[in-house]
């Protein structure tokens, strides 16, 4: 249950950012990487846990996956990895070859775990500027 | 309604900073530092023990950090056999972290040890997340868990680079083929090398230790 730490560490991450901002936190995207091993609803779950009493108390965790993406130095490739899947089993993982040649590949996608963007409840009008980023209505 | 972009910074970037720092010092203090993860039982501890004893042998400078949610047992058997240990506790943490270690290796003298074995707390899942900044990760499974070990969890081995398969002297009780373990190993991660041991009785360390680059004393 390491989805915990993660977690603890996502609301206090993102508590100095929402200093610099009005209005309520609806919800929080965080892109996680395909080779992750964090479970989304144990994540979820966490995230509610540890957001009591903290300004995201009343936002929701979305979470959305980006795939693994491998080079290959050898032959050039780029691009998505071969899965292993097995429905009856519940899985695809990607494998770390090369799908052209079969050598070794490095990863350079597949493993992030960042907070995307918010979405915030504002009052009519305002608009704020971010310290890490442009603000936009949505 | 009004969104927020990020930067797109980890939220385990602190984690990958300290990470990097342990590597930092390790590599400045000439550490070859090594962290060992697996399930309960799978037998880290007595891997390590033979280790520890190779390297002993070869009066070279051993370190190891001893991680369970309780109790001293696994660091005081590395005291027995030379090692220069830490204990930690993380009562109801399931993993260590990169913080946890630089702080156990602050309590070790440092520019004495030449490797350093970090064990992690018994648990498959949760340490993968979690690098501690060692040049290489060894998951130590064993036959008793079952031949079906690597495709209950395929996203981890699908990523190690190091499998040890241990307790090979008990594959016939408990009904299994290590060959079939090794075949889903291959198939998952054809890049990994697997290592097939019975640390008990000593098979299969030399092979652990090649696999590791370690230096043997049957190796001019």
């Amino acid at each position: 249950m390491h989805e915990y730490s993660v977690a603890s560490e996502l609301v206090s991450s993102l508590l100095p950012v929402l200093k610099q901002h009005h209005g309520a936190v609806k919800r929080v995207f965080l892109k996680k990487g395909e080779l992750r091993i964090l479970s989304d609803r144990a994540l979820a779950n966490a995230f509610d846990v540890m957001k009591q009493g903290t300004p995201l108390e009343g936002a929701t965790l979305c979470i959305e996956a980006v795939a693994a993406h491998v080079v290959c130095d050898a032959c050039g490739f780029e691009g998505a990895p071969e899965h292993l899947s097995d429905e009856a089993m519940h899985f695809s993982v990607p494998i770390l070859s090369c799908p052209r040649c079969a050598r070794d590949v490095r990863v350079t996608q597949g493993r992030e775990l960042f907070v995307d963007r918010l979405t915030l409840d504002v009052q009519s009008g305002e608009e704020h500027e971010t310290a890490s980023g442009s603000a936009a209505h949505g | 309604m009004h969104d927020v972009r990020f930067s797109g910074e980890d939220i385990l970037a602190r984690q990958l900073e300290l990470a990097q720092a342990n590597h930092d010092l390790f590599r400045a203090k000439g550490v070859r530092a090594f962290s060992v993860m697996g399930a309960i039982g799978s037998g880290k501890t007595t891997l390590i023990e033979r280790l520890v004893d190779r390297l002993r042998q070869q009066d070279l400078h051993v370190g190891t950090i001893a991680a369970d949610s309780a109790g001293d047992d696994d660091h005081r058997r590395f005291l027995s056999r030379g090692a220069r240990s830490v204990n930690v506790n993380t009562q109801d943490d399931c993993h260590l972290d990169a913080h946890t270690v630089s702080h156990a290796v602050e309590s070790l003298p440092i520019d004495d040890v030449g490797f350093l074995f970090i064990e992690n707390v018994g648990n498959l899942i949760c340490p993968a997340d979690f690098p501690l900044g060692t040049e290489s990760e060894v998951v130590v499974i064993s036959v008793t868990e079952g031949d079906d070990m690597v495709r209950k969890h395929p996203k981890i081995f699908a990523q190690s680079d190091v499998v040890v398969l241990n307790k090979l002297d008990l594959a016939d009780a408990v009904d299994v083929d290590p060959q079939r373990i090794v075949a889903d190993y291959a198939e998952i991660n054809p890049h990994g090398k697997i290592v097939l041991t019975d640390a008990k009785h000593e098979r299969g360390i030399d092979e652990l230790m090649s696999a590791l680059d370690l230096p043997c004393t049957n190796t001019p």
